[in-house]
């Protein structure tokens, strides 16, 4: 247990090592190829944050692209009154279009940048807060999870859709302006950048990592296996589970605060059930026990999809489907569990010396 | 009152279809514990198969029927075999394996005949009117709801009258003790698979008169089934039957007061509501574990 931690950090190290040294140097430190793998790096992100609530504590979230959707849809309401200030009453051009007639008091907080990083990171966790209380403390477990944050997901995309005046529906936030960050006006295709989505992404998975390691890590770990046995132990389960289900959905925002910053627009599509389930692709992919390497799932798998995606475009999702069903099934581990099987027999071989029989009388 | 009358038979109409796809769904779920995601597909490939027969073959839907049911139970029986019968220990997982298999079966279908709608005829036995009052009943739907109820009744003889059923029911209380008795479990849950399979299809198959034949077709009735599932009760076949009358009727008088969105909402709104503080359905089934 403790020597797997201590891979961990070692493989965390590493991975710091390379998207911060390695990445850059291959791409030549080219801003435009590293846009595109900081939104990689985004991706990563809510796929860690996926890993610490089903990996850690089971739960599985299949409408963690929920979360990761409102993070993206608070930093784009910044962006978008950035860019709408020249507008009468500084209102966005599509509320125009739709007779609303001032700004609505819901959007008028985003004006103003803190509130906006704070509300990125403190509204998907009272969301999923409140879900998980409601879930939790009916001691919902498993499956059902799955299927009440999906039916929630779903809910909540066809809303925003719905609320056309307020949200741009269908077309979602676009025409935004660049964040003006205090000395910074942020220009998504330049090497800064790119180390400011890197440097989020190495911060969050510290967090999570030292969650992971700490006490409260080891009572989720011991939710996943038994739950009712800690409960008899006096342990508050649901409490427990609230809050990594809040720490998940709170990096989940981050990142999709940081996904609208590479893509430039904030979209429905970002809460659509095939996003959330490419999310639990990549976490199955990379190993959902480890952050790390749910990370190194998620930046796989899109790697995979830029290369293979424009050889067949029809043909991607088929592939994803398959890989999905073979990891599933035979590799439940994902990546994560090869790498652990490999470094035991890799420990193992060089001295294989028998166990010294324990003679007896 | 004619409106909400003719309402009350759309709601009928769309009832009947939720029966069959749900019963589908209930019965695996009822008897492995596997939530089946890829059941919309398996709709979805009865209605394509449906539209193959009528135009390779020149088959009406009525015609037609038996050898769909039979061509998905294939497909549900192999699905089994090679994911499903894997993953009985893992349940969380049933349900990302089901879940790869519906996006695999919708891509090869988008792939090899096409994303756009396909058009299926109505039978020529079936076209016409039935006119009660003011109430307006097509045919084809009166059909569909008669044969609703008939494969409810089939599948109740099915579960109570047969030897197989007794086999299930043994299997689903205790999969073994049923073992030592000499049943073979696998075997049950493969021919389980493949009859709630095949009955998708069939519904599929019965969909497409009604409804546009697109890829992602199943998508979204495999969601209203699922709450047919959970209101009515694991298990339960009558709660089934409730449950997929109330979900139809609710749908229509939903969609004529608010507009579809909203209804969508509050369906799924109802499906968290009831797993929260229903998780065992309306009807639930007291069986020993």
């Amino acid at each position: 247990m403790n020597r797997t931690n201590h891979y961990d950090f070692l493989g965390y190290v590493a991975f710091a090592i390379i998207i911060l040294l390695g990445v850059p140097f291959l791409l030549g430190f080219d801003g435009f190829e590293l846009n595109t793998f900081a939104r990689y790096l985004a991706l990563a992100m809510v796929a860690m944050a996926l890993a610490l609530s089903w990996g850690t504590a089971g739960l599985l979230n299949l409408g963690q692209a929920a979360t990761f959707g409102i993070g993206s849809y608070v930093m784009a309401m910044h962006l978008k009154l950035a860019a709408s200030t020249g507008n009468p009453g500084g209102m966005p051009d599509f509320m125009g279009w739709t007779n609303v007639e001032a700004l609505p008091w819901f959007w008028q907080p985003f004006q103003s940048l803190s509130v906006t990083l704070l509300a990125g990171l403190l509204l998907p966790a009272a969301v999923a807060g409140l879900m998980a209380i409601f879930m939790f403390r009916g001691r919902i477990t498993g499956v059902f999870v799955a299927i009440i944050t999906l039916a929630f997901m779903v809910a909540l995309q066809l809303v925003f859709i719905e609320e056309q005046r307020f949200t741009g529906g269908q077309n979602g936030l676009t025409g935004l302006a660049p964040l003006e960050l205090p000395g910074w006006t942020v220009d998504t295709y330049s090497l800064p950048f790119y180390y400011l989505v890197a440097g989020c992404l190495i911060v969050a998975l510290l967090v999570g990592m030292l969650v992971v390691r700490s006490k409260v890590g080891l009572v989720l770990r011991a939710i996943r296996e038994d739950a009712a046995r800690l409960r008899y132990l006096g342990y508050d389960v649901a409490a427990y589970e609230t809050f990594v289900f809040c720490l998940s959905a709170a990096i989940a925002g981050w990142a999709g605060m940081l996904y609208t910053l590479v893509l430039e627009f904030a979209s429905p599509t970002y809460m659509s059930v095939s996003f959330s389930l490419a999310i639990v692709i990549w976490c199955a992919v990379g190993g959902r026990e480890s952050l790390v390497w749910a990370s190194v799932g998620a930046i796989l798998v899109n790697l995979a999809e830029g290369r293979l995606s424009d050889m067949f475009v029809e043909g991607w999702l088929l592939i994803l489907g398959l890989l999905f069903i073979f990891f599933v099934i035979f590799l439940p581990r994902g990546l994560y569990g090869l790498a652990v099987a490999a470094m035991d027999r890799l420990r193992r071989s060089p001295r294989t010396e028998p166990p010294v029989p324990v003679k007896e009388g | 009152m004619d409106a909400i009358l003719n309402q009350a038979f759309a709601g009928l109409s769309m009832a009947s279809i939720l029966l069959i796809v749900a019963l589908g769904l209930a019965i695996i779920y009822g008897s492995m514990g596997v939530i089946n995601l890829a059941h919309g597909e398996f709709v979805m490939l009865g209605a394509y198969a449906a539209w193959a027969m009528q135009s390779f073959l020149g088959f009406s839907i009525l015609v037609s029927l038996p050898f769909i049911f039979v061509a998905i139970a294939v497909v549900g029986w192999v699905v089994e075999r090679g994911v499903v019968h894997r993953l009985y220990r893992r349940p969380l997982d049933t349900i990302l394996a089901t879940w790869g298999i519906g996006i695999v079966l919708q891509q090869l279908v988008r792939m090899f005949i096409g994303p756009e709608s396909l058009f299926v005829a109505t039978p020529t036995i079936l076209e016409g009117n039935t006119v009660i009052g003011a109430v307006v009943m097509s045919n084809y739907r009166l059909f569909v709801i008669a044969f609703a109820v008939a494969v409810l009744a089939a599948t109740w003889g099915l579960m109570t009258r047969t030897e197989f059923g007794t086999r299930l029911r043994a299997v689903i209380q205790n999969r073994e003790i049923s073992e030592c008795y000499g049943i073979r479990a696998e075997k049950v849950y493969a021919t389980t698979f493949a009859y709630g399979a095949g009955l998708a299809g069939v519904a599929g198959a019965l969909l497409t008169p009604l409804v546009s034949t697109t890829p992602s077709m199943g998508t979204y009735l495999v969601v209203d089934a699922f709450l047919v599932v959970i209101i009515g009760g694991v298990g339960s076949l009558i709660g089934t039957a409730v449950a997929a009358g109330a979900v139809g009727e609710a749908t229509a008088l939903f969609s004529m007061l608010m507009n579809d969105t909203l209804g969508r909402i509050a369906v799924l709104l109802a499906i968290i509501l009831l797993i929260r503080f229903r998780p065992n359905g309306l009807f639930p089934q007291t069986i020993r574990r």
